[in-house]
Protein backbone atom coordinates (compact mmCIF):
# COMPACT_ATOMS: atom_id res chain seq x y z
CA UNK A 1 0.00 0.00 0.00
CA UNK A 2 1.20 3.02 -0.88
CA UNK A 3 -0.18 6.99 0.52
CA UNK A 4 -1.06 10.25 -1.79
CA UNK A 5 -1.56 13.47 -0.61
CA UNK A 6 -4.59 15.26 -2.05
CA UNK A 7 -4.73 19.05 -2.30
CA UNK A 8 -7.48 21.48 -2.79
CA UNK A 9 -6.53 23.67 -5.55
CA UNK A 10 -8.72 26.39 -7.33
CA UNK A 11 -9.12 26.32 -10.98
CA UNK A 12 -6.82 29.45 -11.95
CA UNK A 13 -3.15 30.46 -13.44
CA UNK A 14 -0.84 29.47 -11.02
CA UNK A 15 -2.69 27.21 -8.35
CA UNK A 16 -0.76 23.90 -9.40
CA UNK A 17 2.85 25.57 -9.77
CA UNK A 18 1.63 27.13 -5.84
CA UNK A 19 1.40 23.12 -4.59
CA UNK A 20 4.66 22.45 -6.15
CA UNK A 21 6.95 25.25 -5.21
CA UNK A 22 5.73 24.93 -1.53
CA UNK A 23 7.44 21.07 -2.35
CA UNK A 24 9.76 22.04 -3.63
CA UNK A 25 11.39 24.04 -1.21
CA UNK A 26 10.35 21.60 1.52
CA UNK A 27 12.63 19.31 -0.47
CA UNK A 28 9.95 16.57 -1.21
CA UNK A 29 10.28 14.63 -4.28
CA UNK A 30 6.95 14.30 -6.72
CA UNK A 31 6.82 10.60 -7.93
CA UNK A 32 3.34 10.94 -9.48
CA UNK A 33 0.84 13.60 -10.08
CA UNK A 34 -3.06 13.96 -11.30
CA UNK A 35 -5.62 16.51 -11.55
CA UNK A 36 -9.02 16.68 -11.98
CA UNK A 37 -10.95 19.52 -12.85
CA UNK A 38 -14.22 21.31 -12.59
CA UNK A 39 -15.14 24.48 -13.66
CA UNK A 40 -13.91 26.49 -10.63
CA UNK A 41 -11.56 23.66 -8.36
CA UNK A 42 -9.50 20.84 -8.48
CA UNK A 43 -7.94 17.77 -6.50
CA UNK A 44 -4.70 17.45 -7.33
CA UNK A 45 -3.57 14.18 -6.20
CA UNK A 46 -0.15 13.56 -5.59
CA UNK A 47 2.59 10.60 -4.50
CA UNK A 48 5.44 12.11 -2.74
CA UNK A 49 8.43 10.42 -1.15
CA UNK A 50 7.50 11.63 2.02
CA UNK A 51 3.65 12.11 2.47
CA UNK A 52 4.14 13.24 6.17
CA UNK A 53 6.55 16.59 5.23
CA UNK A 54 4.75 17.02 2.56
CA UNK A 55 1.22 17.47 4.08
CA UNK A 56 2.92 19.48 7.16
CA UNK A 57 4.45 21.78 4.75
CA UNK A 58 1.51 22.35 2.97
CA UNK A 59 -1.07 22.79 5.51
CA UNK A 60 1.57 25.58 7.21
CA UNK A 61 1.19 27.36 3.96
CA UNK A 62 -2.78 27.14 4.35
CA UNK A 63 -3.42 24.32 1.81
CA UNK A 64 -6.65 21.78 2.17
CA UNK A 65 -4.45 18.62 2.35
CA UNK A 66 -5.35 15.21 3.09
CA UNK A 67 -3.21 11.77 3.36
CA UNK A 68 -5.13 8.72 2.23
CA UNK A 69 -4.11 4.95 1.19
CA UNK A 70 -3.78 3.87 -2.57
CA UNK A 71 -3.00 0.80 -4.37
CA UNK A 72 0.46 0.97 -6.77
CA UNK A 73 1.30 -1.37 -9.05
CA UNK A 74 3.89 -2.77 -11.20
CA UNK A 75 3.27 -2.94 -15.07
CA UNK A 76 5.50 -4.44 -17.75
CA UNK A 77 6.19 -1.91 -20.30
CA UNK A 78 4.76 -3.98 -22.95
CA UNK A 79 1.42 -3.86 -25.44
CA UNK A 80 -1.99 -5.06 -23.54
CA UNK A 81 -0.09 -4.79 -20.22
CA UNK A 82 -2.74 -2.71 -18.50
CA UNK A 83 -5.46 -3.90 -20.11
CA UNK A 84 -4.46 -6.95 -18.46
CA UNK A 85 -4.45 -5.04 -15.06
CA UNK A 86 -7.58 -4.03 -15.60
CA UNK A 87 -9.49 -7.10 -16.81
CA UNK A 88 -7.83 -8.85 -13.15
CA UNK A 89 -9.54 -6.01 -11.34
CA UNK A 90 -12.69 -5.80 -13.43
CA UNK A 91 -13.15 -9.78 -12.85
CA UNK A 92 -12.80 -9.70 -9.60
CA UNK A 93 -15.47 -6.87 -9.49
CA UNK A 94 -13.17 -4.48 -7.90
CA UNK A 95 -14.57 -0.61 -8.69
CA UNK A 96 -11.80 1.72 -9.76
CA UNK A 97 -12.57 5.44 -8.22
CA UNK A 98 -9.55 6.39 -10.12
CA UNK A 99 -6.75 5.86 -11.73
CA UNK A 100 -3.29 7.75 -12.52
CA UNK A 101 -0.30 8.43 -14.00
CA UNK A 102 2.17 5.83 -13.67
CA UNK A 103 5.52 6.31 -11.75
CA UNK A 104 8.02 6.49 -13.78
CA UNK A 105 11.20 4.92 -12.04
CA UNK A 106 14.93 5.01 -13.08
CA UNK A 107 15.86 1.06 -14.57
CA UNK A 108 12.49 0.09 -12.99
CA UNK A 109 8.93 -1.32 -14.23
CA UNK A 110 6.45 1.89 -14.52
CA UNK A 111 3.38 1.74 -11.59
CA UNK A 112 -0.69 1.91 -11.37
CA UNK A 113 -1.14 3.67 -8.83
CA UNK A 114 -5.75 3.56 -8.38
CA UNK A 115 -8.12 3.92 -5.55
CA UNK A 116 -10.99 2.06 -4.95
CA UNK A 117 -13.23 1.81 -2.01
CA UNK A 118 -12.72 -2.08 -1.18
CA UNK A 119 -8.90 -2.21 -0.86
CA UNK A 120 -9.33 -5.78 1.01
CA UNK A 121 -11.25 -7.07 -1.73
CA UNK A 122 -8.71 -5.42 -4.58
CA UNK A 123 -5.47 -7.00 -2.51
CA UNK A 124 -6.89 -9.96 -2.63
CA UNK A 125 -7.80 -10.09 -5.80
CA UNK A 126 -4.14 -8.86 -7.54
CA UNK A 127 -2.26 -11.41 -5.11
CA UNK A 128 -4.38 -14.21 -6.37
CA UNK A 129 -3.90 -13.17 -9.94
CA UNK A 130 -0.19 -12.91 -8.91
CA UNK A 131 0.26 -9.11 -9.27
CA UNK A 132 2.58 -7.35 -7.07
CA UNK A 133 1.62 -4.70 -4.90
CA UNK A 134 4.18 -1.85 -4.24
CA UNK A 135 5.05 -0.57 -0.92
CA UNK A 136 6.52 3.20 -0.17
CA UNK A 137 10.07 1.99 0.29
CA UNK A 138 9.77 0.26 -3.19
CA UNK A 139 9.31 3.07 -5.09
CA UNK B 1 -59.36 56.93 -12.77
CA UNK B 2 -59.05 57.90 -9.11
CA UNK B 3 -59.96 54.85 -6.92
CA UNK B 4 -60.83 57.14 -3.67
CA UNK B 5 -61.33 60.63 -3.13
CA UNK B 6 -59.03 60.81 -0.04
CA UNK B 7 -56.31 60.95 -2.86
CA UNK B 8 -57.64 64.30 -3.69
CA UNK B 9 -57.83 65.58 -0.59
CA UNK B 10 -56.39 69.55 -0.18
CA UNK B 11 -53.28 68.99 2.02
CA UNK B 12 -55.01 70.76 5.48
CA UNK B 13 -57.81 67.69 5.33
CA UNK B 14 -55.49 64.73 4.37
CA UNK B 15 -52.90 66.46 7.94
CA UNK B 16 -56.15 66.74 9.92
CA UNK B 17 -56.98 62.99 8.82
CA UNK B 18 -53.66 61.94 9.85
CA UNK B 19 -53.61 63.98 13.17
CA UNK B 20 -57.43 62.25 14.05
CA UNK B 21 -55.69 58.69 13.17
CA UNK B 22 -52.05 59.51 14.77
CA UNK B 23 -53.53 60.12 18.13
CA UNK B 24 -56.09 57.17 18.16
CA UNK B 25 -52.82 54.90 17.01
CA UNK B 26 -50.62 56.72 19.47
CA UNK B 27 -53.24 55.77 21.94
CA UNK B 28 -54.23 52.09 20.44
CA UNK B 29 -50.20 51.31 20.56
CA UNK B 30 -49.76 52.38 24.30
CA UNK B 31 -52.65 50.65 25.34
CA UNK B 32 -52.44 46.93 23.62
CA UNK B 33 -48.54 46.44 22.78
CA UNK B 34 -46.53 46.43 25.89
CA UNK B 35 -42.75 47.14 23.46
CA UNK B 36 -44.21 50.36 22.18
CA UNK B 37 -45.20 51.06 26.11
CA UNK B 38 -42.14 50.25 27.59
CA UNK B 39 -40.49 52.35 24.54
CA UNK B 40 -42.87 55.44 25.07
CA UNK B 41 -42.10 54.91 29.09
CA UNK B 42 -38.38 55.19 28.67
CA UNK B 43 -38.98 58.26 26.27
CA UNK B 44 -40.70 60.41 28.40
CA UNK B 45 -44.05 60.59 26.54
CA UNK B 46 -47.29 59.96 26.89
CA UNK B 47 -50.50 59.38 24.55
CA UNK B 48 -51.70 62.60 24.96
CA UNK B 49 -48.49 64.08 24.52
CA UNK B 50 -49.07 63.94 20.61
CA UNK B 51 -51.23 66.75 19.93
CA UNK B 52 -49.74 67.92 16.60
CA UNK B 53 -48.19 66.01 13.67
CA UNK B 54 -45.13 67.72 14.41
CA UNK B 55 -45.22 65.91 17.54
CA UNK B 56 -44.75 62.89 16.17
CA UNK B 57 -41.22 63.03 15.60
CA UNK B 58 -40.94 62.60 19.24
CA UNK B 59 -42.14 59.17 19.32
CA UNK B 60 -39.50 56.44 19.39
CA UNK B 61 -38.58 54.73 16.26
CA UNK B 62 -39.70 51.12 15.52
CA UNK B 63 -36.99 48.78 14.06
CA UNK B 64 -37.44 45.61 12.00
CA UNK B 65 -34.88 43.76 15.46
CA UNK B 66 -38.22 44.89 17.42
CA UNK B 67 -39.64 41.77 15.30
CA UNK B 68 -37.00 39.48 16.19
CA UNK B 69 -36.89 40.50 19.20
CA UNK B 70 -40.37 39.94 19.81
CA UNK B 71 -41.21 37.28 17.64
CA UNK B 72 -43.22 35.84 16.43
CA UNK B 73 -46.07 38.04 17.23
CA UNK B 74 -45.41 40.12 20.25
CA UNK B 75 -45.96 43.30 18.57
CA UNK B 76 -49.45 42.51 17.57
CA UNK B 77 -52.49 44.28 19.36
CA UNK B 78 -55.25 41.86 18.61
CA UNK B 79 -56.16 38.53 20.27
CA UNK B 80 -55.05 35.49 17.82
CA UNK B 81 -58.68 34.83 16.97
CA UNK B 82 -59.07 38.34 15.76
CA UNK B 83 -55.97 37.34 12.76
CA UNK B 84 -57.50 36.36 9.72
CA UNK B 85 -54.44 36.26 7.60
CA UNK B 86 -50.64 35.97 8.07
CA UNK B 87 -47.98 36.94 5.78
CA UNK B 88 -44.30 36.96 6.42
CA UNK B 89 -40.73 38.61 5.16
CA UNK B 90 -37.51 37.86 5.90
CA UNK B 91 -35.55 38.38 8.85
CA UNK B 92 -32.36 39.71 9.11
CA UNK B 93 -31.50 36.47 11.16
CA UNK B 94 -32.95 32.87 10.75
CA UNK B 95 -36.40 33.93 11.92
CA UNK B 96 -39.05 35.73 9.81
CA UNK B 97 -40.24 39.13 9.97
CA UNK B 98 -44.26 37.86 11.09
CA UNK B 99 -46.65 40.21 10.03
CA UNK B 100 -50.74 39.91 10.46
CA UNK B 101 -53.92 41.03 9.81
CA UNK B 102 -57.45 41.68 10.75
CA UNK B 103 -60.68 41.23 8.62
CA UNK B 104 -60.76 45.45 8.57
CA UNK B 105 -56.95 45.30 8.13
CA UNK B 106 -57.86 43.10 5.10
CA UNK B 107 -59.96 45.81 3.67
CA UNK B 108 -58.33 48.75 4.02
CA UNK B 109 -54.97 46.98 2.73
CA UNK B 110 -56.64 45.62 -0.65
CA UNK B 111 -58.41 48.81 -1.04
CA UNK B 112 -54.87 50.70 -1.07
CA UNK B 113 -53.82 48.47 -3.16
CA UNK B 114 -56.70 49.20 -5.69
CA UNK B 115 -56.22 52.42 -5.75
CA UNK B 116 -52.16 51.99 -6.73
CA UNK B 117 -53.74 49.46 -9.74
CA UNK B 118 -55.47 52.69 -10.52
CA UNK B 119 -52.62 54.82 -10.57
CA UNK B 120 -51.12 52.71 -13.03
CA UNK B 121 -53.62 52.36 -15.44
CA UNK B 122 -55.66 48.84 -14.34
CA UNK B 123 -59.35 49.04 -15.26
CA UNK B 124 -62.56 45.89 -14.45
CA UNK B 125 -61.76 45.54 -18.62
CA UNK B 126 -58.27 43.96 -17.54
CA UNK B 127 -57.31 40.42 -17.44
CA UNK B 128 -54.33 40.55 -15.18
CA UNK B 129 -51.53 37.25 -14.77
CA UNK B 130 -49.69 38.03 -11.66
CA UNK B 131 -45.85 36.39 -12.05
CA UNK B 132 -45.23 37.24 -7.88
CA UNK B 133 -44.53 34.33 -6.21
CA UNK B 134 -47.42 33.30 -4.15
CA UNK B 135 -46.60 31.65 -0.15
CA UNK B 136 -46.07 34.14 2.77
CA UNK B 137 -44.81 36.71 0.11
CA UNK B 138 -47.62 39.75 0.34
CA UNK B 139 -46.69 41.07 -3.16
CA UNK B 140 -48.57 38.56 -4.74
CA UNK B 141 -51.63 38.07 -2.73
CA UNK B 142 -52.10 41.81 -1.94
CA UNK B 143 -52.20 43.01 -6.04
CA UNK B 144 -54.69 39.62 -6.83
CA UNK B 145 -56.76 41.26 -3.98
CA UNK B 146 -56.57 44.64 -5.19
CA UNK B 147 -57.06 43.81 -8.64
CA UNK B 148 -60.12 41.54 -7.60
CA UNK B 149 -61.32 44.98 -6.19
CA UNK B 150 -61.73 46.89 -9.16
CA UNK B 151 -63.27 44.28 -10.88
CA UNK B 152 -59.95 42.79 -12.86
CA UNK B 153 -59.96 39.15 -14.17
CA UNK B 154 -57.27 37.76 -12.27
CA UNK B 155 -54.76 35.05 -12.98
CA UNK B 156 -53.00 33.40 -10.08
CA UNK B 157 -49.89 32.14 -12.16
CA UNK B 158 -47.14 32.70 -9.70
CA UNK B 159 -43.39 32.60 -10.66
CA UNK B 160 -41.43 30.49 -12.77
CA UNK B 161 -42.19 28.35 -15.64
CA UNK B 162 -41.72 30.44 -18.37
CA UNK B 163 -43.31 28.31 -20.98
CA UNK B 164 -46.63 28.40 -18.98
CA UNK B 165 -46.53 32.33 -18.71
CA UNK B 166 -46.03 32.92 -21.99
CA UNK B 167 -48.98 30.17 -23.09
CA UNK B 168 -51.08 31.91 -20.70
CA UNK B 169 -50.51 35.38 -22.12
CA UNK B 170 -51.16 34.21 -25.24
CA UNK B 171 -54.32 32.26 -24.74
CA UNK B 172 -55.74 34.51 -22.27
CA UNK B 173 -55.56 37.42 -23.86
CA UNK B 174 -53.87 39.20 -20.72
CA UNK B 175 -53.19 42.92 -20.76
CA UNK B 176 -51.92 43.08 -17.13
CA UNK B 177 -48.80 42.05 -15.66
CA UNK B 178 -47.78 41.49 -12.28
CA UNK B 179 -44.26 40.82 -11.76
CA UNK B 180 -41.10 42.03 -10.64
CA UNK B 181 -39.34 44.57 -13.03
CA UNK B 182 -36.25 42.43 -13.91
CA UNK B 183 -38.57 39.53 -14.62
CA UNK B 184 -40.76 41.30 -16.64
CA UNK B 185 -37.84 41.78 -18.88
CA UNK B 186 -36.74 38.34 -18.70
CA UNK B 187 -40.09 37.28 -20.17
CA UNK B 188 -40.62 40.11 -22.50
CA UNK B 189 -37.23 38.80 -24.11
CA UNK B 190 -37.92 35.15 -24.21
CA UNK B 191 -41.17 35.88 -26.17
CA UNK B 192 -39.47 37.91 -28.49
CA UNK B 193 -36.34 34.65 -29.28
CA UNK B 194 -39.88 32.68 -30.11
CA UNK B 195 -40.52 35.26 -32.46
CA UNK B 196 -43.64 36.10 -30.82
CA UNK B 197 -43.79 40.45 -31.27
CA UNK B 198 -45.46 41.77 -27.98
CA UNK B 199 -47.34 44.51 -29.85
CA UNK B 200 -48.78 43.03 -32.43
CA UNK B 201 -49.52 39.21 -30.84
CA UNK B 202 -50.60 40.26 -27.58
CA UNK B 203 -52.76 42.46 -26.03
CA UNK B 204 -50.46 43.26 -22.65
CA UNK B 205 -50.57 46.89 -22.28
CA UNK B 206 -50.10 47.79 -18.53
CA UNK B 207 -47.45 46.59 -16.40
CA UNK B 208 -47.44 47.44 -12.25
CA UNK B 209 -44.43 46.37 -11.31
CA UNK B 210 -42.92 45.68 -7.53
CA UNK B 211 -40.30 43.83 -5.11
CA UNK B 212 -37.54 45.57 -6.87
CA UNK B 213 -37.10 49.23 -7.30
CA UNK B 214 -37.24 49.98 -10.86
CA UNK B 215 -34.43 52.45 -12.75
CA UNK B 216 -35.20 54.55 -15.48
CA UNK B 217 -32.88 52.91 -17.72
CA UNK B 218 -35.13 49.34 -16.80
CA UNK B 219 -38.23 51.36 -17.55
CA UNK B 220 -36.42 52.10 -21.45
CA UNK B 221 -35.42 48.57 -21.56
CA UNK B 222 -38.92 48.26 -21.21
CA UNK B 223 -40.32 50.04 -23.78
CA UNK B 224 -38.10 48.17 -26.07
CA UNK B 225 -38.91 44.98 -25.50
CA UNK B 226 -42.72 45.28 -24.93
CA UNK B 227 -42.90 48.40 -27.00
CA UNK B 228 -43.79 52.25 -26.50
CA UNK B 229 -47.10 51.85 -25.69
CA UNK B 230 -46.31 50.07 -22.68
CA UNK B 231 -47.75 51.84 -19.71
CA UNK B 232 -45.23 50.64 -16.67
CA UNK B 233 -45.21 51.70 -13.17
CA UNK B 234 -44.16 50.65 -10.10
CA UNK B 235 -45.63 50.08 -6.71
CA UNK B 236 -43.74 50.36 -2.97
CA UNK B 237 -44.20 48.13 0.18
CA UNK B 238 -43.19 45.91 2.35
CA UNK B 239 -44.82 43.77 4.67
CA UNK B 240 -44.30 45.17 7.72
CA UNK B 241 -46.02 48.34 6.78
CA UNK B 242 -49.05 46.23 5.06
CA UNK B 243 -47.41 44.86 1.83
CA UNK B 244 -47.59 46.37 -1.28
CA UNK B 245 -50.18 49.68 -1.21
CA UNK B 246 -48.29 52.03 0.30
CA UNK B 247 -47.31 54.07 -2.56
CA UNK B 248 -47.54 53.73 -6.14
CA UNK B 249 -46.77 55.46 -9.30
CA UNK B 250 -49.40 57.18 -11.56
CA UNK B 251 -48.99 57.69 -15.13
CA UNK B 252 -47.62 60.79 -15.01
CA UNK B 253 -44.22 58.85 -13.72
CA UNK B 254 -42.86 61.31 -11.17
CA UNK B 255 -43.02 59.95 -7.91
CA UNK B 256 -44.75 57.30 -6.03
CA UNK B 257 -48.37 58.51 -4.90
CA UNK B 258 -48.06 57.86 -1.05
CA UNK B 259 -51.70 56.66 0.37
CA UNK B 260 -51.48 59.46 2.92
CA UNK B 261 -54.81 59.54 4.76
CA UNK B 262 -53.04 55.40 5.95
CA UNK B 263 -49.54 55.89 5.96
CA UNK B 264 -47.23 59.05 7.20
CA UNK B 265 -43.93 59.25 5.52
CA UNK B 266 -40.89 61.11 7.13
CA UNK B 267 -37.64 61.21 6.12
CA UNK B 268 -34.21 61.50 8.54
CA UNK B 269 -30.63 60.94 8.34
CA UNK B 270 -30.07 57.60 9.08
CA UNK B 271 -27.06 58.29 11.01
CA UNK B 272 -28.12 61.50 13.31
CA UNK B 273 -32.39 60.28 12.97
CA UNK B 274 -33.05 64.11 12.36
CA UNK B 275 -36.21 64.17 10.57
CA UNK B 276 -35.10 66.34 7.00
CA UNK B 277 -36.72 69.16 5.32
CA UNK B 278 -38.90 68.08 2.18
CA UNK B 279 -37.16 67.32 -1.00
CA UNK B 280 -33.83 65.72 0.89
CA UNK B 281 -33.03 62.36 0.22
CA UNK B 282 -33.10 60.41 3.51
CA UNK B 283 -33.96 57.36 5.15
CA UNK B 284 -37.80 56.70 5.28
CA UNK B 285 -39.62 56.16 7.90
CA UNK B 286 -43.35 55.06 7.86
CA UNK B 287 -45.88 55.68 10.57
CA UNK B 288 -48.96 53.11 9.73
CA UNK B 289 -52.63 54.80 10.91
CA UNK B 290 -55.38 52.57 11.78
CA UNK B 291 -53.92 49.20 11.32
CA UNK B 292 -55.39 46.80 13.67
CA UNK B 293 -53.39 44.02 14.37
CA UNK B 294 -49.78 45.53 13.50
CA UNK B 295 -50.00 48.89 14.30
CA UNK B 296 -46.11 50.50 13.76
CA UNK B 297 -45.11 53.78 14.38
CA UNK B 298 -42.19 55.87 12.78
CA UNK B 299 -40.98 52.10 11.16
CA UNK B 300 -37.57 52.51 9.97
CA UNK B 301 -37.50 51.32 6.57
CA UNK B 302 -34.25 51.39 5.26
CA UNK B 303 -35.26 52.42 2.06
CA UNK B 304 -33.90 56.22 0.87
CA UNK B 305 -35.59 58.41 -1.09
CA UNK B 306 -37.39 61.56 -0.77
CA UNK B 307 -40.45 63.30 -0.31
CA UNK B 308 -42.09 66.11 -2.82
CA UNK B 309 -45.55 67.58 -2.04
CA UNK B 310 -45.91 69.45 -5.20
CA UNK B 311 -49.52 68.84 -7.03
CA UNK B 312 -49.10 66.10 -9.43
CA UNK B 313 -50.64 66.67 -12.80
CA UNK B 314 -53.22 63.74 -11.93
CA UNK B 315 -55.30 65.85 -9.89
CA UNK B 316 -54.51 63.37 -6.82
CA UNK B 317 -52.97 65.72 -4.20
CA UNK B 318 -50.81 63.37 -2.11
CA UNK B 319 -47.06 63.50 -1.52
CA UNK B 320 -44.98 61.36 -3.94
CA UNK B 321 -41.64 59.48 -3.08
CA UNK B 322 -39.01 59.18 -5.55
CA UNK B 323 -37.40 55.91 -6.70
CA UNK B 324 -35.70 53.75 -3.85
CA UNK B 325 -32.16 55.09 -4.97
CA UNK B 326 -30.24 52.65 -2.50
CA UNK B 327 -30.66 51.31 1.12
CA UNK B 328 -29.89 52.49 4.47
CA UNK B 329 -28.59 49.28 5.58
CA UNK B 330 -26.76 46.33 3.74
CA UNK B 331 -29.96 44.41 2.50
CA UNK B 332 -29.99 43.26 -0.49
CA UNK B 333 -33.21 43.09 -3.02
CA UNK B 334 -32.25 39.11 -5.16
CA UNK B 335 -35.22 38.26 -7.87
CA UNK B 336 -37.46 40.63 -5.52
CA UNK B 337 -36.68 38.71 -2.13
CA UNK B 338 -35.17 40.73 0.49
CA UNK B 339 -31.56 39.19 1.87
CA UNK B 340 -29.48 40.10 4.46
CA UNK B 341 -25.97 39.29 4.43
CA UNK B 342 -26.54 38.21 8.30
CA UNK B 343 -29.18 35.21 7.10
CA UNK B 344 -26.42 33.75 4.98
CA UNK B 345 -23.85 34.09 7.74
CA UNK B 346 -26.23 32.33 10.20
CA UNK B 347 -26.39 29.51 7.73
CA UNK B 348 -22.50 29.34 6.68
CA UNK B 349 -21.95 29.16 10.48
CA UNK B 350 -23.88 25.64 11.14
CA UNK B 351 -21.46 24.32 8.06
CA UNK B 352 -18.46 22.64 9.78
CA UNK B 353 -16.76 21.70 6.88
CA UNK B 354 -16.23 25.60 5.92
CA UNK B 355 -14.77 28.35 7.04
CA UNK B 356 -16.61 31.56 8.71
CA UNK B 357 -15.16 33.50 5.98
CA UNK B 358 -17.51 34.33 3.17
CA UNK B 359 -18.01 36.76 0.29
CA UNK B 360 -21.33 37.73 -1.55
CA UNK B 361 -21.42 38.52 -5.63
CA UNK B 362 -24.70 39.85 -6.59
CA UNK B 363 -24.97 40.12 -10.66
CA UNK B 364 -27.51 40.20 -13.55
CA UNK B 365 -27.48 37.43 -15.92
CA UNK B 366 -30.21 36.94 -18.72
CA UNK B 367 -31.83 40.17 -16.34
CA UNK B 368 -32.40 37.58 -13.82
CA UNK B 369 -30.52 38.00 -10.62
CA UNK B 370 -27.71 35.89 -9.59
CA UNK B 371 -26.50 35.78 -6.14
CA UNK B 372 -22.68 33.76 -6.00
CA UNK B 373 -21.46 33.20 -2.38
CA UNK B 374 -17.91 32.22 -2.14
CA UNK B 375 -16.66 30.47 1.07
CA UNK B 376 -13.15 28.55 2.39
CA UNK B 377 -13.00 24.60 2.77
CA UNK B 378 -11.17 24.18 5.50
CA UNK B 379 -12.18 20.10 6.18
CA UNK B 380 -9.75 18.04 4.29
CA UNK B 381 -11.85 15.04 4.93
CA UNK B 382 -13.68 16.12 1.56
CA UNK B 383 -10.62 15.48 -0.81
CA UNK B 384 -11.42 11.79 -0.69
CA UNK B 385 -13.80 12.19 -3.66
CA UNK B 386 -15.60 14.53 -5.91
CA UNK B 387 -18.85 13.35 -4.85
CA UNK B 388 -18.01 14.81 -1.41
CA UNK B 389 -16.88 17.99 -2.35
CA UNK B 390 -20.20 18.45 -4.88
CA UNK B 391 -22.14 17.09 -1.78
CA UNK B 392 -20.97 19.72 0.17
CA UNK B 393 -21.57 22.47 -2.18
CA UNK B 394 -25.74 21.30 -2.63
CA UNK B 395 -25.64 21.28 1.20
CA UNK B 396 -25.03 24.55 1.36
CA UNK B 397 -27.23 25.66 -1.46
CA UNK B 398 -30.00 23.31 -0.07
CA UNK B 399 -29.24 25.22 3.56
CA UNK B 400 -29.33 28.79 2.18
CA UNK B 401 -32.42 27.74 -0.05
CA UNK B 402 -34.41 27.13 2.76
CA UNK B 403 -33.22 29.56 4.71
CA UNK B 404 -33.78 32.77 2.06
CA UNK B 405 -36.06 30.78 -0.37
CA UNK B 406 -34.03 31.87 -3.15
CA UNK B 407 -31.44 29.31 -5.44
CA UNK B 408 -27.48 30.48 -4.89
CA UNK B 409 -24.45 29.57 -7.03
CA UNK B 410 -21.62 27.90 -4.39
CA UNK B 411 -17.94 28.50 -4.96
CA UNK B 412 -15.76 26.62 -2.85
CA UNK B 413 -12.02 28.28 -2.68
CA UNK B 414 -8.69 27.34 -0.66
CA UNK B 415 -8.19 28.46 2.90
CA UNK B 416 -7.16 32.09 3.55
CA UNK B 417 -7.96 33.00 -0.37
CA UNK B 418 -11.16 35.62 1.18
CA UNK B 419 -10.20 38.88 2.03
CA UNK B 420 -10.11 39.47 6.38
CA UNK B 421 -11.14 42.46 7.40
CA UNK B 422 -10.02 44.37 10.38
CA UNK B 423 -12.95 46.46 10.85
CA UNK B 424 -16.29 46.85 8.82
CA UNK B 425 -16.33 43.74 6.73
CA UNK B 426 -17.03 44.22 3.06
CA UNK B 427 -18.66 40.85 1.86
CA UNK B 428 -20.90 42.17 -0.74
CA UNK B 429 -20.32 42.99 -4.03
CA UNK B 430 -23.54 43.99 -6.12
CA UNK B 431 -22.31 44.23 -9.83
CA UNK B 432 -25.76 45.50 -10.99
CA UNK B 433 -25.54 48.83 -12.62
CA UNK B 434 -29.06 51.07 -12.87
CA UNK B 435 -30.77 47.09 -12.13
CA UNK B 436 -29.63 45.95 -15.30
Amino acid sequence: MIRQISVFVENQPGSMMNVTSVLTETGVNIRAISTFDTPEFGIMRLVVDDPVSAKNSLTEKGFVTRVSDVIGVELKDEQGNLNQMLKILADGKINIDYIYSFVIREGKAPVMVFHTDDFEQAEKVLETAGVKIMEEEEL
Amino acid sequence: MIWDKEETLPREEIKAIQLAKLKDTVRYIYDRVKPYRDKMDAAGIKPDDVQTLEDLKRLPFTYKADFRDHYPDGLFAVDKKDIVRYHASSGTTGKPTVVGYTRNDLDMWLNNVARLACMGGATADDVAQISFGYGTFTGALGLHGGLEKIGASVIPMSSGNTNKQIMFLQDMGVTLLVATPSYALHLGEEIRNRGIDPEKDLKLHIGLFGGEGMTEPMRDEMHKVWGDQFVCTQNYGMSELCGPGVAGECTELCGMHVNEDWFIPEIIDPETEEVLPPGELGELVVTCLGKEALPLVRYRTGDLTRLMYEPCKCGRTTCRMENISGRADDMLVIRGVNVFPTQIEEVLLKIDEIGPHYEILVERRNRLDVMTITVELIDDRLLDSYAKLSELESRIKKALKAQLGLATQIRLVAPNSLQRFEGKAKRVTDLRKDGL
